[in-house]
């Protein structure tokens, strides 16, 4: 079959989404958050509830006017409603003289009480985003303080998965760093959202969601890099290590069935 | 007509990520300059398009060697003779086997009209990873140094797994580290004092040449990897561990530092040792070097100040007396430097955090050349950094980082046109052809152009010229077309090739001006000759600059403008032409033009990240965008005047580099009293809240981070929007205007007012 054709079903598709008549800016975006089938965050869908959203002050000492920070969740946070964005300008009357607008409050002293919120009329739906007024989160999920145990002993166990797979080197530096984990958390030196967002990668560990569990790992370099940053590359590798040892097992355990088809193969690339 | 030509302009940066300056096309070359604003485009070649997914083949060229326009919708096809004929050189080409099938009622994508932007997928040729080269300035403070040590083990974890990482430091020496996976770290130290040719480097580091030499006649191996593997950049799932420790354990320069003195930094041959380990080793396949600086290099090749505290940094006024001692060899060393990593198809971004400047004057053309990001900051422990480095590997909708990297971009025109030349992150690929003009404007003479890196924002000025003669005319209702092929490596590594191929209607200026009048994009048309102008500034005194563009904006109110002569009073302009002079206005008094006030490291920052963003963001750059809050109804966007700036209101500016916000003189003895947190007041307290909100969504979408202001009247930062605004009301004229509205400005500029005034009367004066 020539190239063209086979992408041809691909194309048809495209002409069916709604964008690509393009009516308006909008529209492709309002697009994005409809369709369902197109994953936009790696993670899967508790780390999206849980991720951690707030945005915090900047370091003011250091920079001048410098601006807030916001957590990994709000930064990797797509669709969700977005304000028309603020990109409109008035024209100049072409005489270049501006409107007398006045103030409501003009003439010295402009003080009295601003209108009081019954009376004043309602004002316009602003600040609806969600990312705006939302504060440091509680984890409803796991409401007592994660153990040390919970976390490290799936940890431990994952490793011990991967001896004998993983170069010896490799699971011994691991292993150090699960150490300092370990002692880092018992000489209470690990926040508490630190200690929830590693129960939660555990938890995601556990049940084999390699995504969910390297966006977590993700999350919390960017957002507690100076508690995190000695052992949580162990932790990232660990979780890479057990991703390729089990989907190894899986490719094995597909080979068994397939032996056959397989040797053939073999001795076909043998051939090359 | 003229929402009409909005919807059609919208629709066109939508689909093809093109704005015109003009819409309909002046069919001569005489009434092309008569015109004034040239014919020219901003396009943004990978704009982000989430409807478009790549086709899995390659184009189909055309078969004229000095053409090779690619099939697109506006080629006319015989389905019969399964032949097409070029729309750009009239040739006609066999169609290739693979496309025997086709008819008219079974057209391959890149035939359809709604694909005038399409992108192939190409499938051959090796993939190469892709590659970042940290190089870390260890002169920092401990509290710098630790922020910076942090950011970058972080980026190791939004780093591609597969990517190869490197790591370079240097202070008064330079060390390129081996990264290894058994734990024993080894570094090669250079001095930073003398310069090295890449030759020298690869020998010293032991970079030799891949074994196969260039053999005539054998075909090259199609799996053989062309690349020198290197010790020094490692694939970061492999050595994370390793570079996690390193930067860990990285020391502040040990070298002692004296009372009086700067440390020494070797800056110049660091990067110079960065180029070179990535010319021997991965030429022409995507790469960031990645410099993060927090001072001026002060030794060795590059250095831009001496080591003296007591000898300041050059300033403008240094410059201007020619007194600027290091400056001129400076530039030529990371010229030289740009231009080697340029043709290596690789970039270089600088991170600059310091107080005091570091440099960036004569550095920027690492940057600017290659297409990589500057950033200025004032310490790597601010958010203001660590953000605008994270948003470095930020990802699209598919999950693919927003990063492509060593694009070549060709310009292909009709017969009647030529391409004078491009403004924006890119390097001339000297390609003369039948479509080159012997005009320049901007970087001209060629048809091609290099994008070293590029994202889905990144923006080019392309500038035209007609040069079909007067007593030629074009046939009624053709068409003059334009096609951009855009070819680079995707952040999956995957080649592709974009292609998007444009057409406009010539209009005949004598019998149709009114049409192409309403056809006039007045926001391309400013930011397109804004970049005229800060390109111009950059080898042209300031003042000879504003003479320029101020000639051209009378001689466009000369053609386009309703008047009797001899009458200002008399003066129009039509809608299409409503806002341009205010652009001007603004653009005469922007940071882009005048240094005054700026460092020339200021100066060199705003325009490099002028000369590369799309339209929406150029615009605010040139007249920052104001918005108003109050209890009268929702925020609404007013004049960028001293007369917006009202007691019982709340403005947000945005200048792109600045977000202000403004509490008005009764906003502001509100909030003191404490208003907000009374229940009765509750809508005061939503008041107060709408600007924040409606910042963070600004600052949560724009790189880099800009500068958060949160100011009120009287307070000293107020000067950030006090400045900005038209000055209508000055201690000069307050009084004229009889009551107090609005906030004078304490100002000798001229106001739009008056500014208005005299362009007016200039052009309709008979004189000029």
């Amino acid at each position: 079959m020539p190239a063209w054709e086979v992408v041809r079903l691909q194309t048809a598709a495209v002409k069916d989404l709604p964008a690509s008549s393009a009516p308006s800016p909008r529209a492709g975006r309002e697009s994005r958050v409809a369709a369902p089938e197109v994953t936009y965050c790696p993670a899967g869908v508790a780390e999206v509830e849980m991720a951690e959203l707030y945005v915090k002050p900047g370091n003011k000492e250091r920079g001048w006017n410098d601006p807030p920070q916001f957590s990994y969740g709000l930064q990797t946070q797509t669709g969700g409603p977005k304000r028309t964005p603020l990109t409109k300008r008035v024209a100049a009357p072409q005489d270049g003289s501006p409107r007398v607008a006045t103030s409501e409050t003009s003439g010295p002293p402009p003080m009295g009480p601003p209108p009081p919120s019954s009376k004043a009329p309602r004002l316009p739906p602003v600040g609806s985003c969600p990312a705006s007024s939302v504060e440091p989160m509680d984890f409803p999920v796991i409401e007592s303080e994660a153990l040390i145990e919970d976390v490290l002993r799936p940890l431990e166990q994952a490793l011990e998965d991967c001896r004998g797979h993983t170069r010896k080197q490799v699971c011994d530096d691991i292993s150090r760093r699960l150490a300092l984990l370990q002692e880092q958390w018992a000489g209470g030196k690990l926040s508490t959202p630190v200690k929830k967002r590693m129960a939660l990668l555990v938890q995601e560990l556990s049940s084999h969601q390699w995504d969910a569990a390297d966006d977590i790992h993700r999350s919390l370099m960017v957002d507690h890099v100076t508690e995190v940053s000695q052992w949580m590359v162990g932790v990232k590798r660990l979780i890479a290590e057990k991703r390729s040892l089990s989907s190894e097992e899986e490719t094995n355990e597909e080979k068994s069935e397939g032996a056959a088809e397989d040797q053939t193969i073999l001795g076909f690339q043998e051939a090359l | 007509m003229m929402t009409t030509y909005l919807e059609f302009i919208q629709q066109n940066e939508e689909r093809d990520g093109v704005r015109f300056s003009w819409n309909l096309w002046p069919s001569s070359r005489l009434e092309a300059t008569r015109m004034v604003v040239p014919l020219a485009c901003l396009l943004t070649p990978l704009k982000e398009r989430l409807d478009l997914p790549p086709v899995q083949y390659e184009p189909v060229f055309c078969s004229r060697p000095t053409c090779k326009a690619a099939l697109n919708p506006l080629c006319q096809v015989d389905y019969q003779a399964k032949l097409w004929a070029c729309n750009f050189c009239f040739q006609r080409n066999q169609f290739p086997p693979a496309y025997a099938g086709i008819s008219e009622v079974n057209q391959p994508a890149e035939l359809m009209p709604q694909f005038s932007t399409i992108e192939y997928v190409v499938q051959r040729g090796p993939q190469a990873p892709l590659i970042f080269l940290y190089v870390v300035d260890t002169c920092l403070e401990e509290d710098d140094l630790q922020a910076l040590k942090e950011s970058l083990q972080m980026s190791l974890s939004l780093l591609p797994p597969e990517a190869l990482v490197g790591l370079i430091t240097f202070g008064r020496m330079v060390q390129v580290h081996e990264l290894s996976c058994e734990g024993i770290s080894k570094s090669y130290v250079f001095r930073g004092t003398k310069d090295l040719t890449a030759k020298q480097i690869q020998d010293m580091l032991g970079l030799s040449k891949p074994a196969m030499p260039m053999q005539q006649a054998r075909p090259a191996q199609p799996q053989a990897h062309p690349f020198v593997s290197s010790s020094f950049l490692q694939p970061v799932h492999k050595i994370d561990m390793t570079l996690t420790d390193l930067l860990g354990e990285l020391q502040r320069d040990p070298w002692p530092v004296t009372q009086g003195k700067r440390p020494l930094r070797s800056t110049g041959v660091a990067l110079s040792i960065a180029v070179g380990l990535l010319e021997g080793t991965f030429p022409n396949t995507g790469a960031r070097i990645m410099l993060f600086t927090g001072g001026p290099p002060t030794q060795g090749p590059g250095m831009v100040v001496g080591d003296e505290l007591k000898v300041p940094i050059r300033s403008w006024h240094d410059i201007e007396k020619d007194n600027a001692r290091f400056m001129k060899k400076a530039t030529k060393h990371y010229e030289t430097l740009a231009h080697r990593t340029a043709s290596n198809g690789h970039c270089i971004d600088i991170y600059a955090c310091a107080l005091d400047q570091t440099g960036l004057l004569e550095m920027k053309c690492c940057t600017n050349l290659t297409g990589g990001h500057m950033v200025m900051g004032d310490s790597f422990n601010t958010s203001l950094f660590k953000q605008t480095f994270q948003r470095i590997f930020s990802k699209d909708f598919n999950g693919d980082f927003r990063m492509a990297f060593g694009a070549t971009l060709e310009v292909k025109t009709s017969r009647e046109l030529k391409v004078a030349g491009a403004i924006g992150p890119c390097v001339s690929l000297n390609v003369k052809g039948p479509c080159v003009s012997e005009n320049e404007l901007g970087v001209g003479g060629t048809s091609q152009w290099k994008i070293c890196s590029l994202d889905p924002t990144s923006t080019l000025g392309i500038y035209f010229e007609v040069i079909n003669q007067h007593n030629a005319p074009i046939p009624q209702g053709s068409r003059g077309a334009i096609q951009f092929v855009t070819q680079y490596q995707h952040s999956s590594t995957q080649k592709r090739i974009r292609v998007t191929t444009i057409a406009r209607n010539w209009a005949d200026v004598q019998s149709q001006l009114q049409l192409i009048e309403a056809a006039f994009d007045q926001e391309a048309a400013a930011v397109l000759m804004a970049r005229l102008g800060v390109f111009r500034a950059e080898s042209e005194e300031g003042p000879d600059v504003l003479r320029w563009l101020d000639r051209q904006l009378i001689r466009l109110c000369q053609k386009f403008g309703q008047y009797t002569k001899e009458d200002p009073t008399s003066f129009r302009l039509s809608d299409a032409f409503s806002l341009y002079p205010q652009f001007m206005f603004h653009l005469r008094r922007s940071p882009f033009l005048q240094v005054f006030n700026n460092s020339p490291d200021e100066s060199s920052y705003y325009r490099h990240h002028f000369a590369r963003q799309d339209l929406t963001q150029s615009l605010i750059m040139i007249q920052p965008i104001l918005y108003s809050y109050s209890f009268h109804g929702p925020p609404e966007p007013v004049l960028l005047d001293s007369s917006s700036i009202l007691a019982d209101r709340i403005l947000l500016m945005d200048t792109f580099f600045q977000i202000v916000i403004y509490l008005g003189e009764t906003i502001s003895q509100w909030q003191k009293a404490g208003y907000q947190n009374m229940p009765q007041y509750e809508n005061f307290k939503h008041l107060l809240q709408a600007p924040l909100d409606d910042a963070q969504e600004i600052l949560q979408a724009r790189f880099p981070m800009p500068r958060y202001v949160h100011t009120e009247h009287g307070g000293s930062q107020a000067r950030f929007l006090l400045s900005k605004v038209n000055p209508s009301q000055t201690h000069n004229n307050l009084y004229a205007w009889g009551q107090e509205t609005g906030a004078p400005i304490l100002t000798d500029d001229v106001s739009l007012q008056v500014f208005m005034d005299h362009l007016k009367k200039l052009a309709v004066s008979s004189a000029s």
